[in-house]
Order: C-alpha cells, then structure tokens, then sequence
C-alpha cells in the first residue's frame, strides 16, 4: 500500500471545514488528513455528527467553507446515497435516470448513450426490462443497483459511498456489498465508504479511518484496528457493533 | 400486520370512492368544453340579432333559453358569452401561471435576498382584494379584453409563485437533486426537467383553482361594467345586463349563471379529485 501512496486519487492535509455563517458559524472538519490510493477503498466511521458527512462533502466539492490541502485526482466523483428512495428520481423512468448523466457529461448520440447505458445495467445486475420502470415500481435493494449504475456511468473513478447499504436489510446488504467489491475491482475504482456500521466496512475496505469530533483519532489496516484498537473511542465503537452482533 | 393489512383495503376503497370527484368532473367539465367549443363555430341565432316578434319570449322549442327584452335569443348568447368567459379565464390562467411559474421556481430553488425581496413583493399584491386593484389597473388603462386579461393575469402571479416556490423548496435538497448537481447538470436543466415534473400534480390542482377564481374574477369585471365591451358579451356581462329583469325574465339571468356555475363546479371535482388521487392534503 505505501508504494500506492505515491499518486493518491484523494490527497488531504489538515483540512478544516465550518458549517453555517457569522454567529452560527461552527467548526466540523478539525485537521484532517488522509490519503486514498487508486484502487483503495477507505472506510470511515463515525457516528453522526462526528464529520464523516462532511468529510465526503468536501471531497465531493460540496462544502466550500474550507482551508487546508484538498485534492482530488479523478473527474466528477461521484456520490451513492444512503436512501434509495431518495437518491433517484420519482418522476422519471430508470432509462431517463441512467441516461443523464451522459447528457450532462455531454454525449449527444441517443445510441451510444443507450449501449453504455445496457452495459452498466449489466454491470449492476439488473435488466433491460427495469428501463421502463419507475423507481417506486423497484425495490429497495434494485433501486440502489440504478444508483451505483447511475454514479459509475460518467466514468468517474471515485465514489463516495454514504452508507450505501445501511437501508437495505441483511441478505440485501450482502449482495450489493459483493457487488461494489466486484465493480471495484472490475472498474479499478476508489471507494470512500461512509458508516457507523464497522461490519460493512470490515467487509469492503482495506484501510479504515475513526473520526469523532471532527478528526480523525486513528487510522490503520482494518484488521489492525479492528483486533488492537488504539484509541479508547475505537474500542467504544468496536464494543458497541460486537453487542449487536 | 393484519391491522395494517385491513387499513390498507380501507384507504384504496376511500380512494376509489373518492376518485367520483375526478371521473364527475372531468364528465362536466366535457361536456361544458364541448358546449363551448360549438359555440365558437354555431349558434342557432345571431347573438346580437333583435327579434322584435321574440321580445321577452319564454324559453321554448324555438328558443331553448328564452329571449330577452330585445329579443335576442339567449341561448346564442350564453353560447358566446360563455367561450369569450373561457377565453378569458384561461388567458389570465396563462399569464399568471406561467409567471407564477417561473417567479416561484427560480426563488424557490436559489433563496436567498432576492427571494425575500420577491415574495414580500407578492404578499404585498396579495394583500389587496384582486378585483379592487383590478379596477384600479383598468380605470387608468381602460377597459377592453386585453386589458381585464393583463390586469388580472399579473394579480394571479403571486398565488402561483407561492405554491411553486414551496414546492421547490421542498424538492431542491433531495439527494436526487444533489446527485444531478454532482453529475454536473445545470441549473435550468435541474429546476425544469428534473423538479418541475415531481410538482405536475399540485401545480395541476392549484391550476384548477386558478381556472374557477379567473372565470369568477372575469364575470365579477364584466358585472360592474368594467370587463369586455358590450359587443362580445360574457357570462358576467350578461348577468349585469339582465339585472333588471330578474324577476320578470328570470331565464335570462338563470342559464347564464347555471353555466358559469356548472362550468366552476367541474373544474373544482377535477381538482379535488386530483388531490385525493395525489394523497395532496387540500
């Protein structure tokens, strides 16, 4: 991983990032600093309110109340949503979803849009038979394949994923985690996977990052962490994931 | 499970029931289209030709809705009243949708000072009874259609930004509008195709609506004499003018004013059958 480290698709150094104006004006990202290596998925776990949101935020070029290094090495990364419901919309048919982002990306030619569009419902498991469907016709579990088909269909090569997974149910989490292990690998993309679920993150990253209050307290191989956790924080969260289990 | 299972069976029954609005409405609201659309291109008699042997007839074979003081038949009159009251009311729906429209979308979707400057704007037009400032507009304009369709079109702007503009605010923070933004979507692009058909049905509902309180507004104008000349009479016009037979000719305020009502009660089914379907809270 360290000779990986030498072109990073994410470079970040002791960045900070406020939320809101003036008075109200409060401090959310406090010196964060990390690295994310092409083909790496990073996890990073918190529970809400300690600035994961707002960390993928940034990196998405969301949030512009910042200072410090911030560098992102791939075009428009992309975002998939924690609520399947939400993230597409309920007005139009899966084609027209799939479908514009390529018109933003500018591709003018309906059939090359319809052929890259036939690939990538292939990639995510679905069929040309969901093209006509609304969103509120999907499930839970086909709505969140549209939407990583939907994030990878401009080519970015990061993805920024918010809790992907944490709607979903059991089984369902299974199968769309095995699918973004697969497109990973497939597609050679870098994962930025925001939980508090440290089981999901066991099962798709390789490197997991702590944060509370707004830093970062520890950082290391998710076997590392998870079997010697440094920080009394980690042990906290790690405790709490193994009484539920 | 069984509870939610029989509520369920209870909501869609309601609904169905409820969806008599809408099939009554549309029916009406038709059959009073069709109504006026012959009018456009037929009419038994001349609107506006006396007929000295006809004066005050009662309504009859020859003449369905009867005859006024002068004779002229008041069938062919309702007929044209009623298409140049249509005309109108969708014309005034036109601008002041359309406006309303865009006012409402782009403060709703960018906030900020010019949308508190906009919409304290509109409170202000609100606040004033629409047919009073109406006649203010058209006592120094003077009357005549494009007139009453200008001076009430700009009044119904801001009823329609207000629904538009809540409805954007509602949808301009969806992950669906921030995944679009990321993908590098633009702006109109993202206010006009990708919002804009998720508010179709209020935006609908609010335009039924607009359509009763237009055809009302008109006829309110045309009845204190200040709508259309008296040469393309409309529905108002001709209540004004048969105020003065009411109760010796009552049919010829009667059939103008039951197609005025007829004419607003199905637009009003198919509104409120649009919000029950859409679950829209009225």
């Amino acid at each position: 991983m360290a000779d990986s480290m030498a072109e990073p698709i994410v470079h970040i150094r002791d960045l900070n990032s406020w939320y809101g104006r003036g008075k109200d004006r409060k401090q959310v990202l406090r010196g964060v600093s990390l690295d994310l290596a092409p083909g790496e998925a990073l996890g990073i776990v918190g529970e809400s309110g300690s600035g994961k949101s707002t960390l993928a935020k940034c990196v998405l070029g969301m949030v512009t109340d910042i200072t410090g290094e911030l560098a992102v090495n791939s075009p428009r990364p992309q975002m998939v949503f924690q609520d399947p419901y939400g993230s597409l919309n309920p007005a139009k048919k899966v084609g027209w979803i799939l479908e514009e982002p390529l018109r933003a990306a500018g591709v003018k030619d309906r059939e090359e849009r319809r052929r890259r569009v036939a690939k990538f419902l292939s990639l995510v498991g679905l069929e040309e038979g969901h093209l006509g469907r609304r969103p509120a016709q999907l499930s839970g579990g086909q709505r969140q394949r549209v939407a990583i088909a939907a994030a990878l269909i401009q080519g970015s090569r990061l993805i920024v994923l918010d809790e992907p997974v944490s709607a979903l149910d059991v089984t369902l989490q299974a199968q769309i985690l095995r699918l973004l292990a697969d497109l990973k690998e497939e597609l050679g993309l870098s994962y930025l996977f925001i939980s508090h679920d440290l089981a999901v993150v066991y099962q798709l990253c390789g490197r997991v990052a702590v944060m509370t209050g707004g830093e970062i307290v520890e950082e290391g191989d998710v076997d590392e962490i998870y079997d010697h956790p440094k920080h009394p924080y980690t042990k906290k969260l790690l405790e709490a994931s193994l009484t539920l289990d | 499970m069984v509870f939610a299972r029989q509520r369920k069976q209870a909501d869609t029954k309601n609904r169905k029931q409820k969806n008599w609005y809408l099939t009554i409405g549309i029916v009406l609201t038709a059959c009073m289209l069709i109504f006026i659309t012959v009018g456009f291109f037929w009419t038994p008699y001349k609107p506006s030709a006396l007929s000295a042997a006809d004066r005050e007839a009662a309504p009859s074979l020859r003449h369905l809705f009867g005859c006024d003081q002068m004779g002229r038949d008041v069938f062919s009159r309702t007929l044209e009243g009623a298409g140049s009251t249509l005309t109108i009311a969708l014309a005034v729906l036109a601008v002041g949708a359309v406006c309303g429209l865009v006012i409402g979308a782009l403060c709703g979707y960018y906030g900020g000072r010019l949308d508190a400057l906009i919409m304290r704007l509109c409170d202000a037009v609100a606040a004033f009874p629409s047919v009073l400032l109406a006649l203010v507009v058209l006592a120094v304009t003077g009357p005549g259609k494009y007139n009453v369709i200008g001076a009430l079109g700009v009044l119904f702007i801001p009823s329609f930004a207000r629904l538009v503009r809540g409805e954007f605010l509602k949808y301009r923070d969806r992950d669906f509008v921030q995944s679009a933004r990321l993908m590098g979507v633009g702006d109109l692009r993202i206010i006009f195709v990708h919002i804009l058909p998720n508010i179709w049905p209020v935006l609908l509902s609010g335009l039924t609506i607009g359509f009763n309180n237009a055809v009302l507004a008109e006829a309110s104008m045309s009845y204190l004499g200040i709508g259309v000349s008296p040469t393309e009479p409309s529905l108002g016009y001709m209540l004004k003018d048969a105020q003065g037979v009411f109760f010796t000719l009552p049919w010829c305020t009667a059939f103008p004013a039951a197609v005025a009502i007829l004419l607003i009660l199905g637009m009003g089914m198919v509104g409120e059958g649009i919000r029950e379907r859409m679950g829209v809270a009225s």
